[in-house]
């Protein structure tokens, strides 16, 4: 259904609305839930029965949290987005009744909130973890506690979990450090600390589920419900399996699974992605395209010294460990440098537009140097930021009065290499690439840089090929090429895609159907192509 | 290993020479004209700049079906890849039948060069009836580009009896991986998996170079570019975990659709074998004649997981992760098992802003688990470990079997001499 709606974009309606919104787009993608009123947000849950739908054409019995008397039963619960500090009231009402025959009443539920201390419970009856809500529909049981610390976490059901979690009682919960502000940059940041801060969030709330269980839970046989049995055939992120996860949110086909995965960036910025394992699994989430930095644990920065050291003991990954019950927060930023080539499909002296995430490292000339000279030195301390020996690497010096190396006709192409002692201090292989060599002045431009440099390889004809959906046909950044019929099409900002999946590969799927389940395409746009 | 990375230059040049380049009106915009460094029979196009490009290491792989032989002695259908270094793209075809290798070729190269590995889809002999595209995904790679990522939804497949040449500037070091992305789940069971890995330039530094307090020598090898000599290592293994699930296997040679949803491995393996053949320090021998009598047996099992070392060597274990199924532990009682990264990066915290170097987060450990996708570089110090043969073997004990085989499985022998 999705894939219908969207294959009606057209490249050249999508090329052109690029144009027309130029660069100024500055949107910054945000998880959606439910957000109160701080401080003193409050809740009202009422736990609902219904169906989820699975790609395979399956129509699953579940259980979930729904936001109130109107709101429909839903997979996961509502995300809850609080303020550091904040007094969250959580109220949970249970209406579950289990169609059989016989139809029956639903067990006992609740609500418990790792990582959040000094919860209290009260109404209802008292369960092994926490207050129980019967499912009478009308018994209000009141979860209250203070978000003391900001981070990503998840709630669940804390009675029978292994029939419960299983059912779909579980959501995420999301605390803002205090003075969050997402339309200040410097204050859209996961945690209090600066290296936490971020241009998009995303989430990433993975769950396994048993096609076979469910059933006979919907027809009253729990005698037969074997948790010891489970055998997942179904993975989701946020309540939905590819190629759903990829659909809008709250799309009318899947009225209980309203969150989607889909999500998207510019080069260099900064993805906050907020995994929760939410199933009986672990699940190795990859992220294709580069490493991303695991900043938090659990709704704590991996820090050495709380509060102090910032994020020193971050670890960067290019799959991450998802354990049922854990949380995670890692940066995943996509910089494109250094591929050996221009990602724009740039020649040297344009037609650009130069892009912002052309250069890797860059500084001035400390002193000048005439057309001979081999060596160079930038300003102490810049020079850190280059490649360092014995690797060599390609630059661009262009003179001061230009804002980029096409505008100066002058600009030379060198290799480089950083002084083994003095990091500041470059040997240079003079005019490469058909330039000529210059004599530069103080203050002049180097910057390590691709632009320019072209395609090393041929592609072969693209009757030699088979092109996915995200395919633009070109191997350029922000441009398309031509794709044989019914190939492409869900890229209309010819941007480059990636999987963001489950590695234990048998979790894409969706029962014997492939691609489907555990996984989500992650999209860097042109800059100016907009994020919703 | 060598082998693979000499391309054989007198071959190819001959085969240039004898096949002109078929000039092409439907290159992708942007793309550079044919060059002459390259040959091309009907799809084949391996495309390597020899002169013009000194930081070129080029290698070329096939793809296709073949059989492997497992522990216990039975015979698996697998799709796979095979190094196809040198041989004339007029013979490749015949060369390559049911030559499919578990796991794939090693590639390796060094940081700072230029990979130009071509891929060439040789088509499915069991299967005349399937004309999958395949791929090869270089896994970790940083600030991959799509075009060359290799998953296909993003970019594309090669289609039977046609290749394409990857491009990849080498940027960073460490132990990386290569599978097919085509029908993933798929094609990574069936066995299109393999190990990748790309050695530190700071193995390059002249010779009396401090790193610190550090003193490089010509000669040290490093894991990583670690700026104090702490990554340095002797001897290194690399060992991919990896498992099968028979019933999958038999469903594809039989001409059924495949079992996703019943998938689950009971051939547990370190590089391509269960033990006791993961201490055998030769090639396994496949059965393929069997299913096809024109075309001989073939050693498809070339890569042993047998750890051998002088007592006080530091042993390097590049391990990696491809299983399609299940997270594994990899223990060796006694070793001092030192982490220095995961995920093909030093295992060090940031950078500073001012570019002081981070916090070293390298941790001692006994076990190591591993998902699918999941790399990490350990070394072994074993200047105080006595003389003798130990076992290398994962945790999760049912694990430990060739199918109903048991004593088998993901184990693997570390000999100290
Ligand atoms: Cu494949």
């Amino acid at each position: 259904m999705n894939r219908e709606r969207k294959r009606m974009w057209t490249k050249e309606a999508a090329t052109l609305a690029v144009l027309l919104l130029g660069i100024a787009v500055g949107s910054h993608a945000t998880i959606l839930g439910l957000t109160g009123t701080s401080p003193n947000p409050t809740f009202n849950f009422i736990a609902k029965q219904g169906y989820i739908s699975t790609p395979d054409g399956n129509s699953i019995y579940c259980w979930g949290y729904a936001n109130g008397a109107t709101g429909a039963f839903q997979l996961p619960g509502p995300t809850l987005i609080v303020n550091e500090g904040d007094t969250v009231t959580i109220t949970l009402q249970n209406q579950i009744s289990i169609p059989g025959p016989p139809a029956v009443p639903g067990p006992a539920v609740s609500m418990i909130f790792p990582g959040q201390q000094n919860v209290s419970a009260s109404g209802g009856t008292a369960g092994v973890l926490t207050q129980e809500a019967p499912s009478d529909g009308t018994t209000t049981v009141t979860y209250t506690f203070v978000a003391a610390h900001p981070g990503t976490y998840t709630y669940f059901s804390g009675t029978r979990m292994e029939l419960e979690v299983e059912m779909g009682l579980y959501g995420a919960l999301i605390v803002r450090p205090a003075g969050f502000d997402p339309n200040v940059a410097a204050n859209r940041r996961a945690y209090d600390d600066p290296a936490s801060q971020y241009d998009h969030e995303y989430l990433y709330l993975l769950s396994d589920l048993d096609p076979t269980l469910h059933p006979l839970v919907e027809q009253n046989k729990l005698d037969q419900y074997d948790n010891t049995t489970f055998f997942a055939n179904n993975w989701l992120v946020t309540g939905r399996c590819f190629p759903d996860t990829m659909a809008d949110p709250n799309v009318g086909y899947l009225p209980s699974q309203p969150y989607n995965t889909a999500p998207l960036t510019h080069p260099g910025e900064k993805v906050l992605l907020r995994f929760i394992g939410a199933g009986h699994d672990l699940h190795p989430l990859h992220h294709h395209g580069n490493n991303a930095l695991m900043i938090a644990k659990d709704g704590r920065l991996l820090e050495s010294a709380p509060g102090v050291s910032g994020p020193d003991l971050a670890v960067s990954d290019f799959t991450e460990t998802v354990a049922p019950g854990e949380t995670i927060d890692a940066i995943w930023v996509w910089y494109g440098y250094h591929l050996g080539w221009d990602e724009y499909g740039h020649t040297l002296g344009g037609p650009g537009p130069f892009q912002p995430n052309e250069i890797y490292a860059q500084s001035t000339l400390a002193s000048s140097i005439g057309v001979a000279d081999t060596t160079i030195s930038v300003p102490a301390g810049t020079g850190h930021a280059f490649l360092p020996p014995p690797r060599t690497f390609r630059a661009i010096i262009w003179g001061a009065g230009y804002a980029n190396p096409d505008l100066d006709p002058n600009r030379e192409v060198v290799t480089a290499t950083r002084s083994l002692t003095n990091p500041d201090t470059f040997t240079i292989t003079r005019a490469q690439e058909g330039t000529a060599a210059q004599a530069w002045s103080v203050g002049s431009i180097i910057a390590d840089t691709d632009h320019g440099l072209p395609l090393p390889v041929t592609m072969p004809s693209i009757q030699n090929l088979e092109f996915g959906q995200y395919a633009s046909g070109s191997p350029f950044l922000g441009q398309s090429g031509a794709l044989p019929p019914l190939q492409g099409g869900f890229n209309p900002y010819n941007g480059y895609y990636y999987m963001f999946h489950s590695h234990n590969e048998k979790e894409i799927v969706n029962n014997n159907v492939f691609p489907g389940g555990m996984l989500t395409m992650m999209g860097v746009l042109p800059y100016g192509a907009p994020i919703p | 290993m060598n082998g693979m990375r000499e391309l054989g230059w007198a071959a190819l040049l001959a085969a240039s020479l004898m096949a002109a380049p078929a000039a092409r009106a439907d290159n992708l915009p942007g793309s550079r004209p044919p060059d002459p460094y390259r040959s091309r029979t009907e799809g084949i196009d391996i495309q390597c700049p020899g002169a013009t490009d000194p930081k070129a290491v080029c290698v070329s792989i096939a793809c296709g079906d073949g059989f492997v032989k497992m522990a216990d002695g039975s015979d698996q259908y697998i799709f796979g890849f095979q190094d196809v270094a040198g041989i004339d793209p007029t013979v490749m075809w015949s060369y390559g039948r049911l030559g499919a290798e578990f796991p794939a070729p090693t590639i390796w190269a060094k940081e700072g060069q230029h990979l130009y590995l071509t891929l060439t889809n040789l088509g499915m002999i069991m299967r005349p009836d399937l004309f999958d595209p395949h791929t090869i995904h270089f896994h970790g790679f940083p600030n991959a580009a799509s075009i060359f990522d290799g998953e296909p939804m993003a970019s594309f497949g090669v289609t039977q009896n046609n290749s394409v040449t990857y491009f990849y500037d080498l940027q960073e070091p460490g132990t990386f991986m290569y599978h097919c992305h085509q029908e993933a789940s798929e094609h990574m069971q069936m066995g299109m998996l393999g190990q990748l890995y790309i050695l530190a330039a700071q193995d390059d530094l002249p010779d009396g170079t401090l790193l610190g307090t550090f003193t490089h020598h010509t000669g040290y090898k490093y894991v990583y570019d670690d700026g104090d000599g702490s990554t340095k290592y002797d001897v290194e293994v690399p060992l991919q975990m990896s498992s099968f699930d028979p019933h999958f296997h038999a469903a594809d040679l039989g001409i059924q659709p495949p079992p996703f949803a019943t998938m689950v491995d009971v051939y547990p393996m370190l590089n391509g074998r269960g033990y006791p053949d993961t201490v055998n320090p030769g090639g396994i021998m496949n059965n393929r004649n069997a299913y096809r009598s024109d075309i001989p047996n073939k050693v498809a099992q070339k890569i042993p997981a047998l750890i051998t070392c002088t007592q006080g060597q530091k042993v390097l274990l590049r391990i990696s992760s491809l299983s399609t199924t299940e997270f594994n532990t990899l223990t060796a009682p006694g070793f001092p098992m030192l982490v220095v990264g995961t995920g093909a990066h030093l295992l060090r915290g940031p950078d500073k802003p001012d570019g002081t170097p981070g916090k070293n987060l390298y941790y001692l450990t006994q076990t190591i688990t591993l998902g699918g996708g999941e790399s990490t570089d350990v070394i072994v110090d074993t200047t105080n470990v006595p003389r003798g043969t130990y076992f290398l073997y994962t945790s999760n004990l049912n694990e430990l079997s060739n199918d109903n085989e048991d004593y088998g499985g993901m184990m693997t022998e570390f000999v100290v001499n």
